[in-house]
């Protein structure tokens, strides 16, 4: 417990000097990894916490995003009325999607999200004279304190914090308990009287909530929206994260959100062949490091210390 | 050979007089540093055709230049591939900005990524030279002073082309596009261009197919079974290809005259080599073949010495944007990025295909537009512009009241 | 509006529901067997087209180049998948689902750029031979010959593999281990070599809708990705798993396509997406069942 501590403390002074000390870069770099580190929190409350299999939790994001802008743009919302509503169109089309999707079996859940996402992205894609089509909406007014990096920058940071802190609650929550129960063994849950779809579609709403809010930020950070991020190809990359990192601890996604975009920065300069690096990486991943690296490193404190008594270990979990 | 002396006694001339007129003026510059160029463009993927090609005439063009040097620099080049993708395009133009500390930035073929980018550079104030994208938003209703364009834009080939069709007489239209911001774009000049000209002019429908359709057949047939008079197209890159086949196997240009920009064009017909419909109008701004002019057969042989192929319109346009960046920097005598914008305003080149001028009230370049019909000819493996016109680039432009116009409305 | 133009456009759209049907019954097949949505589908699908290209390039314009193109390219496909699935995949069979989903995105990021590599990003063009080339006008409508050969390709392989779940003894394992995989296992079944089989089948089928559209259009990089989505669409419409729905799904798909386009020519593209939107708003789990 001392060491979580010790961790936290000096992750929030690092992100405390960033600001100073980095070149400009690597304070948006940094930045982008708050966004999509939160994004991928935000997607592993239903995947491993709740079992669900969420293929396309881009969606939320991209509608957090595309409520700003549009609502900036088109319709001159204030920004902080557009800032607050972004997040509460994602969370609705969690509430839509989820209500059509929790009744099905694992896979069908997933592929069934897969299709009513892709509307949402051809909708984007297509409705030109409010999305911008394949455009997207660029050069997004915000208010002078964030047209700054250090200005965005500062945003971000603290609206990641707050968010990871209400994440991290709600999984140690009596809620969050339960839908980890539900996970291992919906059967039980059922027959115990849970209501197993209502708790699935709450946690369903609150990822959707915190992707539009990650949506939101990465306004805020790029004054940009692209219809890119609604497509299954990015919906594929924040999993692959959840699964680099450790999709059964808090902290994994995070990680892997770390490495994935470090890798298209570093990659991404040197070789125009960086997809078949990430393929590569994942299929190596899959085969020799399953439980990420943070499960990994979990796993090896565990056998270090005595034989665990924590309830659900990393390995008990399988559908 | 001749002719090769005489363009290099030519480009000396110029830089010659440049130089001396520079020296006249004040005492000689010497930067402390070499300049940076970043270039973002598509590498992987269908569009790197047209992304390579560019950075060969890019290349071709440094090669001459970094020959004698900016003022003692030279100019050198970074690549990001934005992967057709407007976001990581951003995000790469962002590091070559922040990181790399690029003093100007060039790119792309996808509209999209020019214009992220183009809002980007003004927040940034780096100047931005757009090389192949055609959307004519880019420096019409959404230019601004650090944004600027070394190609034709669907403005300039939408009057080229409606002028064109209209004086053949033809004024019901079917209008076909791929539903993206180029699509959009050319099709739209097109149409308003000729309900200029003839207001009575009819629409008799028009069509969207989503990029990467692949299959037009059931888009074609449609429009020959309504049977307008013409057909206007809207489509370019791995779309021309879909389009220009499915013509040909249906025998639509001989049912249905039909116009698109581009169609005439190298990079469209030699993939398809034979396999490409006869009678297509179409307008381009550069052939390697035409006009014959010495400029443009030493350019068309020193990039085939390097390369190994004839140059496309967007070597054409790499290489012109290198000259542009060169030349502007040696007006400015300066490495600040506010004096190069200056000095690149209503700058005048030599080019392959005679004077080019950066025009001030836009940072559009007026370039000629070349209008021909697909034809087969016997003495190339793909088919060739037939009967080719040059149309001067001032008649095409819009004018500069239009521009400030368009950009008020954006407002 | 007259009929002819209808039929007309109904014969169009009928072709393009060809290879809509084939690819999308490989993926569907998959689905139902193993319960992988294969997300490299697409990847072999334009795999298959780069194959017939290089085959056909290779015999010039001899007229068998592309029938043997036809036959080439899934078999190249059949073979790549069936490599990938008996060495990796199926080691991950025990494992959480989601991995091998993941597994196979992470083979479609290889093989996307594997292809690159090979052939590079230039468009390629595939000629089909004088007999096929042009069009035959058929009630009034300019019909490429070379659909012909679609809407000849489309009932075969339907008829192909109505026979191989009816009537071959690999065939009635693997729907029976759609159904019940732990009691095919009961009853002494090997469940990795059905799975091996039907995998290296969707695969096969795969490459030959790419092979198939290969003379109808541009084979360039990207032309995966559109078509994986739809496919998704129309197996998820048919009902997960079924063939048959993955028919209907086609039929569906291609059919309001080009018949949107009479009625609506300007927003034809929504057509689809907006019927099979309608259709999973009210029958999430497919029009027909599930083999799950």
């Amino acid at each position: 417990m001392v060491s979580r501590w010790r961790w936290l403390a000096l992750a929030l002074g690092g992100l405390a000097v960033a600001p100073v000390v980095l070149p400009p870069f690597f304070v948006y770099l940094v930045a982008l990894v708050l966004v999509t580190g939160l994004l991928a929190t935000s997607l592993n409350l239903v995947l491993g916490y709740g079992g669900l299999y969420q293929f396309h939790h881009g969606v939320f994001y991209g509608i957090g995003a595309y409520t700003v802008a549009v609502g900036i743009t088109r319709l001159g919302w204030p920004a902080w009325l557009a800032f607050l509503l972004g997040p509460v169109a994602a969370a609705a089309a969690g509430w839509v999607i989820g209500f059509f999707c929790v009744r099905l079996s694992r896979l069908y859940f997933g592929m069934l999200q897969l299709s009513l996402g892709s509307f949402v992205w051809i909708v984007a894609l297509r409705w030109y004279p409010v999305t911008g089509g394949d455009n997207g909406i660029h050069g997004i007014p915000l208010p002078a304190p964030l047209q700054t990096l250090a200005g965005a920058y500062g945003l971000v940071a603290a609206v990641v914090l707050v968010s990871l802190g209400i994440l991290w609650a709600v999984v140690r929550s009596p809620f969050g308990l339960t839908l980890q129960a539900i996970r291992d063994n919906p059967q039980r849950s059922e027959v115990m009287g849970v209501p197993v779809r209502l708790h699935q579609l709450a946690a369903m709403v609150l990822a959707a909530f915190f992707a539009g809010v990650a949506g939101v930020l990465y306004v805020v950070l790029e004054r940009s929206v692209f219809p890119s991020m609604l497509f299954w190809v990015l919906s594929l990359e924040i999993l692959v994260m959840c699964l680099l990192g450790g999709w059964f601890t808090f902290s994994g996604p995070l990680v892997g959100a770390v490495v994935m975009v470090g890798l298209r920065t570093l990659v991404g300069r040197y070789t125009e062949y960086w997809t078949l690096v990430v393929g590569v990486l994942l299929i190596l991943l899959i085969f020799f490091l399953p439980e990420g690296i943070m499960g990994w490193l979990q796993q090896r404190r565990a056998a270090l210390q005595a034989p665990s008594v924590r309830p659900a270990a990393a390995g008990d979990v399988r559908g | 050979m001749s002719a090769r002396r005489r363009w290099i006694a030519l480009v000396a001339g110029t830089l010659a007089a440049a130089s001396v007129a520079g020296a006249s003026a004040a005492p000689a510059v010497r930067f402390d540093r070499n300049i940076k160029v970043g270039v973002v463009d598509t590498y992987s993927g269908p569009p790197a055709v047209f992304g390579n090609d560019a950075l060969n005439g890019f290349r071709l063009a440094l090669q001459e230049i970094n020959r004698d040097g900016v003022h003692g620099a030279r100019i050198e080049f970074v690549t990001r591939d934005e992967k057709f993708n407007p976001e990581i395009g951003l995000s790469m133009a962002r590091e070559l900005v922040l990181q790399e500390r690029v003093d100007v930035l060039v790119g792309t073929i996808n509209s999209a990524t020019a214009l992220a980018i183009s809002a980007f550079a003004r927040e940034q104030r780096v100047p931005f030279l757009v090389w192949i994208s055609k959307s004519e938003a880019i420096t019409g209703a959404r230019g601004h002073r650090y944004v600027f364009s070394t190609t034709e834009n669907t403005a300039m080939a939408g009057k080229a082309l409606a002028e064109a069709m209209v004086r053949r007489g033809y004024t019901r239209f079917w209008l076909a596009a791929e539903d993206y911001e180029y699509g959009h774009a050319v099709t739209n000049s097109f149409w308003r261009f000729v309900k200029r000209l003839k207001p009575e002019a009819e629409l008799v429908n028009q069509t969207w197919w989503r990029t990467g359709e692949p299959d037009l057949v059931p888009y074609l047939t449609q429009i020959l079974q309504a049977r307008p008079q013409a057909a206007f197209f809207g489509t370019g890159g791995a779309g021309m290809a879909n389009v220009m086949r499915t013509m040909q196997v249906i025998g639509f240009a001989q049912r249905v005259p039909s116009a698109i920009h581009t169609a005439i064009d190298v990079t469209v017909l030699r993939p398809l080599g034979t396999a490409a419909p006869e009678g297509v109008f179409g307008t381009t701004d550069y052939l390697y073949y035409y006009p014959d002019t010495p400029a443009n057969r030493k350019f068309v042989q020193d990039f085939q010495a390097a390369f190994g192929g004839p140059p496309g319109f967007p070597a054409f346009h790499g290489y012109i944007t290198g000259h542009f960046i060169a030349e502007a920097f040696r007006r400015a005598r300066s490495l600040d990025r506010e004096r190069f914008v200056e000095a690149l305003e209503g700058l005048r080149i030599q080019t392959p295909v005679g004077e080019v001028e950066m025009r001030a009230c836009d940072h559009q370049a007026v370039l000629p537009m070349i209008f021909g019909v697909t034809r087969r000819d016997p003495r190339f493996p793909h088919l060739v512009a037939g009967d080719p016109t040059v149309i001067p680039g001032a008649n095409v432009m819009p004018t500069c009241e239009d521009i400030r116009r368009a950009r008020e409305r954006a407002r | 509006m007259d009929a002819a133009a209808i039929l007309g456009q109904l014969l169009v759209g009928l072709g393009r529901s060809m290879i809509l049907f084939i690819v999308s019954a490989g993926l569907s097949l998959v689905l139902g067997v193993l319960r992988v949505p294969n997300v490299f589908h697409g990847s072999l699908y334009m795999l298959g087209a780069f194959v017939a290209w290089t085959v056909a390039e290779a015999l010039g314009p001899h007229p068998a180049g592309l029938w043997l193109a036809l036959a080439t390219a899934p078999l190249v496909t059949a073979a790549v998948g069936l490599v990938v699935e008996r060495l990796l995949l199926s080691r991950l069979y025990q494992r959480e689902h989601l991995m091998l989903i993941l597994f196979t995105f992470g083979v479609m990021l290889v093989l996307n750029d594997v292809v690159k590599l090979l052939w590079g990003p230039t468009y390629r063009s595939l000629v089909p031979p004088p007999s096929l080339q042009g069009a035959a006008t058929v009630l009034g409508v300019a019909l490429p010959k070379y659909n012909v050969v679609l809407l000849l390709a489309g009932p075969v392989v339907a008829a192909a593999l109505w026979l191989f779940t009816q009537r071959t003894r690999a065939g009635k394992v693997s729907r029976a281990a759609a159904t019940d995989r732990d009691m095919v296992a009961v009853l002494g079944v090997d469940v990795s070599r059905v799975f091996g089989l039907a995998f290296a089948l969707g695969c096969f089928l795969a490459g030959l809708g790419g092979a198939l559209v290969a003379p109808t259009t541009s084979i360039t990089l990207g032309m995966d990705h559109s078509l994986l989505i739809d496919s998704f669409l129309i197996v998820i419409v048919g009902g997960l798993g079924n063939l048959w729905g993955a028919l209907v799904g086609s039929l569906l798909f291609g059919v309001t396509q080009s018949l949107g386009l009479l009625v609506w020519p300007q927003f034809a593209v929504a057509f689809p997406y907006a019927v099979t939107a309608a259709v999973l708003l009210v029958r999430p789990t497919g029009l027909l069942r599930s083999a799950w």
